[in-house]
């Protein structure tokens, strides 16, 4: 990894992800909209946040910029101090493996695979042995409450299950960082409890940094802080 | 599971619609792995060895034209030739019209017949009663067989070209590799039967020493009636096939546009699959992106997935052509597809023909998936 060193250019350890001026601004044929305006953040190591604001508030910008899905239209993104985008496409690809687990409003799981295999999928892009990936596999499926539901396909399983599932896949390349986008609006409120419950053991226990978007004030109470984004700025916290 | 065993996973997701494609494509190498066949059959297959060693003599203008006899000494005399013997076609009919109880007839010396077709196998008492009987037949065994003919039977074949009928005894029953069906016999019988065609022949069928020297024997029987008044044309035995079968029209470009169209036919049929399957996977590649799968493996995945689906259906369509050309070889009656066989490379060819087919149907739409930018996939709907 030539680029390593470079990259490193703020190496401030408990800043996890760091946010200068980022703007994002989504050109449609004529018009412009500003999804991001201006947006500083810093958000910690083993922080839990809540990013909340109405629809169109960019929250999802957001999100999707710290896991280098989508480039910031003006300003800087650090995550563990580099910035992913000088990395070329296949090297983001293969960081986002390893650093990001990222959680749908809609799980997004692949019908035809099951539970085991939905799971072991962003396995099967490194290094890992059959053995290590199943042992891998069920402790995430177990972790999720889902030890016995592994040959389930997703159409077996109810909502709370499936994002359950999501939340095992999300998780099962160990990354550094967990992005959840309205993890709970699909869900009742007794499988968004669980959910829930599960993303703050995973921060508590197991120190994962947790940025969720939501809509829902009861889920924002998980979390340590709540931001408020409103078109595409961010409130003062 | 494997990125391999996904892509057959997702071969087999609808599984109605992978069928009929891959159905579909059975059938489309069905047919090509037939015509590639019959193409080897014609154009490529170079028969037996000694095959390779025969010239065929004829007039320079057409078949129909006689040649003298005489030329027959005289080809003798070209240094490299071995054997040489007339071969004339009689063109009869046995029995009736009907194409089961067709076969070929041709006039040829007894004496020498089995030296240029030394392939052939006689049995040694046969060869000697058969050279020794001017009215008699040396016929192959498959054809002895399907008309139950034993040796010492007398067989009636009756003259379309000629005004007289063959009334042969079969006297030798020969065993052949190929499966053209043909009775011989005495060129002789029919100078005495009908004295004015006496020291005529058709063609000449001439048994050359080695590979070598095929062209230049060729070359000098040509060269030497070239300035008289019956000039030759000289092929090699499959050469001579050929220019019968050339009689049909340009049988050449006609079945390599049919391998054309089939191949495009089959090729629009699975890319209308696979762009089909990649648009409503549009947003599960975004997915698959956010979970780190590079452009790279997005693209060998459903590439691999249209290959698996072509290539389900090329082994059914090889591996049927093949057993339907072994059904129709065993046919009593003979049909078209008599003398041909699907062969290992020709089969093979059908199998990455339909890789091909797979791979280039799936290359635009999947690399297209692949380019597309992840926050559009992931906000598509549907
Ligand atoms: N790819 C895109 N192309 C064009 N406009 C976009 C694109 N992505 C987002 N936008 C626009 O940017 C703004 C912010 O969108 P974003 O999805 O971040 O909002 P959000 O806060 O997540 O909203 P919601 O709560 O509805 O999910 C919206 O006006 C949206 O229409
Ligand atoms: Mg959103």
């Amino acid at each position: 990894m030539p680029q390593a060193a470079e990259m490193k250019s703020a190496p401030a350890a408990t800043k996890l992800v760091q946010a200068n001026h980022v703007s994002k601004i989504f050109t449609r044929d004529t018009f412009e909209v500003r999804a991001l305006d201006d947006v500083s953040i810093e958000i910690a190591e083993k922080e839990f946040l809540a990013l909340m604001g109405p629809s169109g508030s960019g929250k999802t910008t957001l999100l999707n910029m710290i896991a280098a899905i989508d480039r910031p239209t003006a300003g800087e993104l650090l995550v563990q101090g580099e910035n992913v985008f000088r990395y070329s496409d296949k090297k983001i690809a293969e960081w986002r493996n390893r650093h990001i687990g990222y959680i749908f409003q809609t799980f997004n799981l692949i019908p035809v695979l099951t539970a085991f295999e939905n799971v072991e999928l962003p396995l099967l892009l490194t290094k890992l042995n059959k053995n290590e990936r199943r042992d891998h596999v069920m402790t995430a499926l177990t972790l999720v409450g889902l030890g016995d539901r592994v040959h389930h396909l997703p159409k077996q399983l109810s909502g709370g299950q499936e994002q359950r599932v999501a939340i095992a896949r999300a998780i099962v390349t160990d990354p550094t960082l967990l992005l959840a986008d309205e993890p709970t609006g699909d869900l009742d409120s007794h499988s968004a409890a669980e959910v829930l419950e599960i993303m703050k053991r995973l921060n508590e226990e197991f120190g994962k940094t947790v940025v969720m978007v939501t809509h829902d004030p009861n889920a924002a109470a998980y979390a340590h802080t709540t931001r408020h984004l409103e078109k595409g700025m961010l409130l003062p916290g | 599971m494997t990125l391999s065993r996904f892509a057959t996973k997702n071969a087999f997701r609808n599984r109605r619609r992978s069928f009929i494609t891959a159905i579909s494509i059975a059938f489309s190498l069905l047919l090509l792995t037939l015509l590639m066949s019959v193409y080897r059959g014609f154009y490529i297959d170079q028969g037996p060895p000694e095959s390779a060693l025969r010239l065929v003599t004829r007039h320079k203008v057409s078949l129909v034209f006689w040649l003298p006899s005489y030329y027959r000494e005289k080809v003798r005399t070209i240094p490299g030739v071995v054997h040489v013997s007339p071969w004339n076609w009689f063109g009869g009919i046995y029995k009736d019209t009907k194409p089961e109880n067709a076969f070929a007839q041709f006039g040829v010396d007894p004496n020498e017949i089995f030296d240029v077709i030394k392939e052939d196998r006689v049995p040694p008492d046969e060869l000697e009663a058969f050279k020794r009987d001017r009215a008699g037949a040396a016929v192959n065994r498959a054809l002895a067989e399907k008309h139950g003919w034993k040796v010492g039977d007398k067989v009636i074949v009756k003259g379309t070209i000629y005004p007289i009928n063959l009334e042969v005894t079969i006297r030798a029953i020969y065993d052949s590799d190929n499966a053209f069906d043909s009775m011989f016999f005495s060129t002789e019988y029919i100078d005495q039967a009908l004295p004015r065609v006496k020291g005529r022949t058709g063609t000449l069928y001439t048994l050359v020493d080695s590979p070598e020297h095929v062209t230049s024997v060729s070359k000098a029987i040509d060269e030497m009636f070239a300035n008289s008044p019956q000039p030759t044309k000289t092929e090699t035995e499959k050469g001579f096939t050929l220019s019968f079968v050339a009689q049909l029209g340009n049988v050449k470009l006609f079945i390599l546009s049919i391998c054309g169209a089939v191949v495009f036919a089959i090729l629009l049929v699975s890319a209308n699959t696979m762009a089909m399957t990649i648009r409503e996977r549009t947003r599960e590649v975004a997915v698959l992106k956010t979970l780190g799968f590079t452009r790279r493996t997005i693209l060998s995945l459903y590439i691999g997935e249209a290959m698996t689906i072509s290539l389900f259906g090329g082994l059914l369509g090889a591996t049927g052509a093949t057993l339907l050309m072994i059904i129709a070889s065993k046919m009593p009656n003979g049909t078209f597809f008599t003398g041909f066989k699907v062969n290992t490379p020709t089969y093979l060819v059908a199998l990455a023909v339909a890789a091909l087919v797979g791979f280039v149907s799936a290359f635009f739409p999947s690399y297209s998936a692949s380019q597309r930018n992840i926050v559009d996939g992931l906000r598509h709907i549907g």
